[in-house]
């Protein structure tokens, strides 16, 4: 692992069990602490966060690095690639 | 030694707690067996919903006031101060001013704290209506010299108090305009950090509509970094910014200054709680009712009110000797002015997001 990559920080959002707009306030509010390169992952259970997680990564700039499908639940990673402060 | 109930926070959720935990235990109250003390700083009680109309009707903004002794059962022990320091290993909550307080039950109901310092430039940038009835009613005084230019409704962060406040405030900055015939020199838009007008989409799907047939942009997933004051400018954290004559912004929202400093909350002074029972974690004798929750879910007067009366059928009920544990389900009943004296309400559950519903004559007249 490079110097750069143990830098970078993974921030895990448990937002499972609440319904829109839960899982992206907690997504919105990790984002406004999270530095660039650093790694958010949202854990939901509402089916709406998958495709809103999704639209504000293609909106902002900032990167989908995967999603999976979990036993009763999603994880979606992204990285934070288009804060400019 | 009679069971001590302490309530802090004088809000809707803590006076509404304390009124009815006095009146179910009067005869104990009475026989010394129990007390109920409400802990609350200030001297009114304010009617925060109030602020939306001082905002964009001029309404009287000492209107929304009520003394707060007024309000409480005559039952009820009520303490005017504020709160210094919780110590949940110790019980005890130390005021300011007026000593130590210990309590067998705790209630914290301390609220949220609407915060523009927090953001560079916003608190010199823009009005709010969500920090104080006197602040909303420099909005009304700065709207009546609005000839044309921009209005910017701006959500500055999330959470905050009453999610529908926003889109309510464009939609009555639009009605102020069009009946001074101005709406064709002003632009309104709305700056949101969701992906569409409202975060729900059985909602949004209403009032995205209203907002295209009277002009209202909807500008979404924009996450406010700052406000250059000079240049008039609000910028988002990818760096894209807008143009302002007038920002109306909903300021970032913390937990209260007592929760942060005494390092019970999370990193905003949020209270970690049970969304059901409304049990701090953790602490088997400590309740958090309304705003002061990390709850995801709205931070209104409706929710506060509703787990309030949960908790105090839980404390009820254990000082009566047959514990009954109560639990909130969720329910938000949150009213949503469209304009034209028509409103819609937002209402869900945990178990049941907010299904679609028109704004009707009715519906406002509800609000009302």
């Amino acid at each position: 692992m490079s110097v750069e990559q143990q830098l970078q920080s993974r921030k895990i959002v448990d937002s499972r069990g609440s319904f829109c707009p839960g899982p992206l306030t907690d997504l919105f509010r990790a984002y406004r602490q999270a530095k660039q390169g650093d790694i958010i992952e949202v854990w939901a259970t509402d089916p709406a966060a998958k495709p809103d997680v999704q639209s504000w990564t293609a909106h902002t700039g900032n990167e989908l690095v995967e999603i999976v499908e979990e036993k009763g639940y999603t994880r979606i990673a992204v990285r934070v690639t288009a804060k400019k402060s | 030694m009679p069971k001590k109930i302490l309530v802090l926070g004088a809000g809707s959720g803590g006076t509404k707690f304390a009124n009815l935990v006095a009146q179910h235990l009067s005869k104990e109250i009475g026989q010394g067996k129990v007390s109920v003390r409400l802990v609350g700083e200030r001297a009114e009680h304010v009617f925060q919903p109030a602020n939306l109309d001082i905002a964009f009707r001029g309404s009287d903004p000492k209107k929304a006031l009520r003394t707060e002794a007024d309000l409480i059962n005559r039952n009820v022990l009520h303490t005017l101060d504020g709160a210094a320091n919780i110590s949940l290993e110790e019980r005890k909550i130390t005021l300011r001013t007026k000593g130590g307080l210990d309590y067998d039950y705790l209630v914290l109901a301390p609220g949220a704290v609407a915060s523009p310092e927090t953001m560079p430039g916003l608190k010199e940038g823009s009005l709010n209506f969500h920090s104080e009835p006197f602040e909303a009613a420099k909005i009304w005084n700065a709207i009546q010299s609005v000839k044309k230019g921009k209005i910017l409704i701006a959500i500055a962060s999330v959470p905050h108090k009453c999610p529908p406040s926003p889109n309510e405030a464009a939609f009555l900055v639009d009605e102020f305009l069009r009946k001074r015939g101005l709406r064709d020199s002003v632009e309104i838009k709305l700056l949101t950090p969701y992906p569409r007008a409202y975060p729900s989409q059985a909602i949004s799907d209403v009032i995205q509509p209203i907002f295209e047939e009277r002009g209202i942009e909807v500008i979404p997933f924009f996450n406010a970094d700052y406000v250059d004051p000079n240049a008039k400018k609000i910028y988002n954290m990818e760096g894209e910014s807008y143009d302002y004559d007038l920002l109306l912004a909903v300021p970032p929202h913390l937990g209260a200054e007592v929760v942060r400093s005494s390092a019970i909350g999370d990193e905003e002074g949020w209270i970690p709680s049970d969304r059901n029972t409304m049990r701090m974690k953790g602490h088997s004798d400590v309740f958090a009712i309304g705003d002061a929750t990390n709850i995801p879910i709205s931070k209104s007067g409706v929710v506060a009110h509703l787990q309030a009366v949960a908790v105090a059928k839980d404390i009820v009920s254990e000082v009566a000797g047959v514990r009954e544990i109560q639990s909130y389900n969720g329910r938000i009943n949150c009213p949503m002015e469209t304009g034209s004296r028509r409103a819609l309400f937002v209402s869900a559950t945990y178990d049941a997001p907010p299904k679609r519903q028109n704004p009707t004559l009715l519906r406002y007249i509800m609000k009302k």
